[in-house]
């Protein structure tokens, strides 16, 4: 591209609008193109310049834009036509420049080529922020800096100029009077001839690339040929001739090299050392020249590197490795230090130079031995912490038991590997283990299973637990598994004593509880009693009357039956409840819970004013629990809601108990009362042992009841009712499927 | 022992024991009426007969005791046996002094119901009698003149005519009449028979 003319008009890219500017709809008149008459297209002419355009691409990048502002000048009869490209020098085109420049214009503006405006105020820029043709009236009325090109711009049509898809700048046509107006077919032409020229502009970039891609590649590849000239002189040439006529070679390849290179010729003597020398050995490279290589070696070497040396040059016998040799130097200091050296021999004109690389490997070496010791020390680590530890391949198969577990299990080493450990299990548990950690194995899930052991001191198998999770390899394959394994039989037995501690105070808070009822339960009994009783004595009579009256006599007998059936099962329900059980887990139906519950407390809540109701969602799942815990949970809930709404003597006075499901696999069971509620500081409370609001309470039946419900995977938890009293929920997951 | 023209009233909201009880005065000859809760039995008939109740104290809505309570408030004086289904002692005390005949303890034997319910029904048949005569003695009560009550008051604190006379200011011979037309209208044979009649409707000088 020709030196673009020095910018005329630059102006500032200051983005306020100067005061006094006119607003740009009122220049603007793009809408018009389309109402004009427009010409009929004009293919002949279009074809022409078409033809022009692609001439060009003959010539340069430059030709095709001086061409292409001609072409639009010719086509649309304009008085003035050119382009206006982004730059950010002002000179060069470039798409994220700040400014355009205009590159070609010919017609009555052609004297103002090199022109230059900001990009953000000017007619171009609004063509690129908006993306399309636009037709302005007198942009200087807006663009003031426009004001002092003469003759003015009448109208100027203006076309988004797109490289590489990317818009780059405009192509305009201007008329200065108002000899003719700008119609859509303008617009067409521009267009296209713009489309056009984009294609040509593009290739000819691309031709000038790759030309610009040749001359490098030949620069390249003649500053190789120079630099294998270079080399072959250094090894071939003598010394100080070379140090001469390779200075660069020797700069880039030898001095910043950060291993020491050294040569030394066929008698030892070191012909050359480079300035890594003096990092590595303390000599200058002056210093070594001409000395005997042996100087940079420990005494007790040299005698068998000169004797090598010696033997080589007789036998070509090597004695040590050429390359990668670990061998121990020595510092100006004295002192010595590992290296590795690679060396190669040249032979030039019947005498041999001996050309090697010294490497400093002090810190390698350090690095290794704190590899070997942190080994060391994790394998200590591993054999003196007080746990039992393992390893197994990918495969299952144990590979390493620490000393822990040899002691634990009694077993060696050799014993334990591969499945060996399976026969310190406990024999009811030995297959569940092994599927177990087979599942784990095949699965790379975490394994984890409780199981029981022998411990070799006393010979009793003993609860254990074991965890082992896989190594995996960047690619998530298993490398290794890790394990450990934990002796929690102390634990588990104290859990185990913990649980029928809890099982115990539940039993002794039912009782209390039932204790609390036994006005009520007598009338529960007393009742069938008393009708078996009563019918049991009409029954004799009947039978005594003259004649008998046995229809009568056989009513009464129905009725002691029916009283009996239900006295029994109202002793029954209690048994149960009164029965020091261990937890069984079954399938309760919570209703059933709910409504034996409540025949108990029915006549408590009687005797107390207190309406019981209960409000049950048919069919609900059913829980997987114990239902007396369960029940006892109830009875302590309904009991203390009773208690509570008793204590007061205003109305509404009810307690309702409800169930249901809360579709998200649980039951929600809730007691409802009206009494005295909880207030906001024993809310936090509630559930603390000991902690009562009731004269008799002890203040442990809801830490029993949370305790019980805990256990049954759910939750219990206190809430104000309104719009008085409490409200108490709980939450237990139903019977999974399949258990 | 039992008597036809008697009526017991049975009020339990247990239908088994309501219907045995029931069942068992009606092997004794009872006539029984049972109903299911203390509203029932007050929106019921009661037939204008000797009667009692046989009441469970653990009613539910209005108790036992509260319709105890309501029947003397409002004047009925019905002789009432409870039956409770558990020994509570201030519950039978408190019934017992609001005038309960008998306080059974559920599960109970027909001697006991039968005692009871006798007893009971011989207190309303009494009662009902003093109603009735005390009721005839206040009739002829009503058919004295003003004077005549005034010295039948005075005749039955033992004074004699003429200290009656001096009382109301009249001659002995003016009372002496009033004093035989009070013994006429009152159908009383003698001074003791009219004294009794005079204490039974609470007369006082």
């Amino acid at each position: 591209m020709p030196e673009a003319a020095e910018p005329q008009n630059d102006f500032s890219l200051d983005p306020s609008i100067p005061a006094g500017a006119a607003s740009l709809e009122s220049i603007l008149c793009t809408e018009e193109l389309r109402q004009r008459p427009s010409r009929r297209p004009d293919h002949a002419q279009e074809n022409a310049a078409l033809v022009a355009l692609a001439s060009a691409l003959a010539e340069s990048r430059h030709a095709i834009l001086e061409v292409l502002a001609d072409t639009i000048l010719r086509v649309t009869g304009a008085d003035s036509s050119g382009l206006s490209l982004l730059t950010s020098d002002g000179a060069t085109p470039n798409d994220e420049g700040q400014r355009f420049y205009w590159p070609a214009i010919k017609g009555m503006w052609s004297e103002q080529v090199g022109g230059v405006t900001p990009r953000n105020f000017a007619p171009s820029g609004e063509v690129l922020d908006r993306n399309c043709t636009l037709l302005f009236r007198h942009f200087e009325r807006r663009y003031l800096y426009l004001l002092r090109f003469s003759p003015a711009a009448e109208e100027c049509l203006l076309v988004p100029f797109y490289v590489r898809g990317k818009a780059v700048g405009t192509i305009w046509a201007m008329m200065h009077s108002d000899r003719r107006k700008f119609d859509s077919e303008d617009q067409r032409l521009m267009s296209v001839l713009g489309q056009f020229a984009s294609l040509a502009y593009q290739t000819m970039g691309m031709i000038d690339d790759f030309k610009a891609q040749i001359k490098a590649r030949e620069e390249a590849e003649s500053r190789l040929r120079e630099l294998t000239r270079v080399e072959v002189a250094v090894i071939l040439d003598g010394l100080e001739a070379q140090v001469r006529t390779t200075e660069e070679f020797h700069r880039v390849v030898v001095e910043t090299a950060s291993d020491t290179v050294v040569s030394i010729d066929h008698g030892g003597y070191i012909l050359f050392a480079n300035r890594a020398a003096t990092r590595t050995f303390g000599y200058e490279p002056s210093e070594l020249i001409g000395q005997p290589l042996t100087v940079l070696m420990p005494e007790y070497l040299r005698d068998l590197h000169k004797a090598g040396l010696k033997r080589y040059q007789e036998t070509s016998h090597r004695h040590i490795n050429w390359q990668g040799t670990e061998l121990i130097a020595l510092r100006k200091n004295g002192e010595e230090f590992p290296v590795e050296v690679s060396f190669g021999e040249i032979n030039s004109d019947g005498s041999r130079v001996f050309t090697g690389f010294i490497r400093d490997i002090s810190e390698r070496k350090r690095a290794e031995e704190k590899l070997r010791e942190s080994e060391l020390n994790l394998r200590q680590m591993t054999e003196t912490i007080p746990e039992m530890l393992w390893g197994a391949t990918p495969d299952g198969s144990v590979d390493y038991c620490n000393t822990r577990v040899l002691d634990y299990t009694g077993l060696s080493q050799r014993e334990i590997q591969g499945a060996g450990w399976m026969k310190t299990i406990h024999p009811d548990d030995a297959e569940n283990v092994e599927q177990a950690w087979a599942r784990s194995v095949e699965s790379g899930d975490p394994f984890y299973f409780e199981f029981r052991g022998r411990r070799a001191s006393d010979g009793k198998y003993r609860w254990c637990v074991s965890r082992a999770l896989p190594l995996r390899t960047s690619a998530g394959g298993v490398l290794r598994w890790h394990g450990t394994v934990v002796d929690f039989h102390d634990r588990r037995q104290a859990q185990e004593d913990l649980r029928n501690a809890q099982a115990e105070l539940a039993h002794v808070n039912r009782v209390m509880t039932m204790g609390e009822l036994t006005a009520s339960i007598a009338h529960e009994v007393n009742q069938p009693l008393a009708s078996i009783v009563a019918s049991g004595d009409s029954c004799t009579a009947w039978l005594a009357h003259e004649p008998p009256n046995l229809d009568k006599a056989r009513a009464a007998a129905c009725r002691i039956i029916q009283a009996a059936t239900q006295a029994s099962e109202t002793v029954q329900r209690l048994r149960a409840l009164f029965k020091k059980t261990t937890s069984i887990t079954t399938s309760v139906d919570v209703n059933i819970a709910i409504e034996d519950t409540v025949s108990l407390v029915r006549h408590e809540a009687q005797r107390n004013k207190v309406v019981l109701r209960t409000e049950l969602e048919p069919g609900v799942p059913s829980v997987r629990g114990d239902r007396v815990q369960l029940q006892q949970v109830i009875l302590n809930l309904t009991m203390n809601g009773i208690e509570s709404v008793a204590r007061l003597d205003h109305e509404p006075r009810w307690v309702v108990i409800r169930s249901a499901n809360s579709n998200t696999g649980e039951i929600l069971i809730s007691v409802e009362d009206t009494g005295l509620g909880i207030e906001g500081e024993q809310a936090d409370r509630l559930f603390a042992p000991f902690f009562t609001t009731k004269p008799q309470g002890i203040g442990m039946g809801l830490p029993i009841c949370r305790s019980i419900i805990e256990a049954h995977g759910g939750r219990l938890w206190a809430a104000k009712n309104q719009p008085r009293g409490a409200v108490f929920h709980f939450a237990v997951p139903v019977t999974a499927p399949g258990t | 022992m039992s008597d036809p023209d008697c009526i017991v009233f049975v009020i339990d909201d247990d239908p088994l024991v309501r219907d045995s009880v029931a069942d068992l005065l009606d092997s004794a000859g009872f006539t029984v009426r049972t109903f299911g809760s203390a509203a029932d039995f007050l929106e019921g008939e009661h037939p204008d007969l000797p009667a009692c109740l046989i009441l469970d104290v653990e009613l539910p809505g209005l108790g036992g005791l509260d319709l105890q309570a309501e029947l003397t408030k409002s004047g009925a004086d019905v002789p009432i046996v409870f039956l409770t289904g558990r020994g509570d002692i201030p519950m039978s005390v408190r019934a017992m002094k609001a005038g309960a005949v008998e306080f059974l303890t559920k599960p109970f034997r027909k001697p006991e119901l039968l005692d009871a319910v006798t007893e009971a029904l011989r207190r309303d048949r009494e009662g009902r009698l003093q109603r009735s005569e005390t009721s005839e003695l206040k009739k002829r009560f009503g058919t004295l003149t003003p004077r005549e009550r005034q010295v039948m008051a005075l005749v039955v604190t033992g004074l004699l005519n003429k200290q009656i006379a001096g009382e109301l200011g009249t001659t002995e011979e003016t009372i002496k009449v009033h004093r035989g037309r009070v013994m006429s209208k009152m159908g009383a044979g003698s001074l003791a028979e009219l004294v009794r009649m005079a204490e039974k409707l609470k007369i006082s000088s």
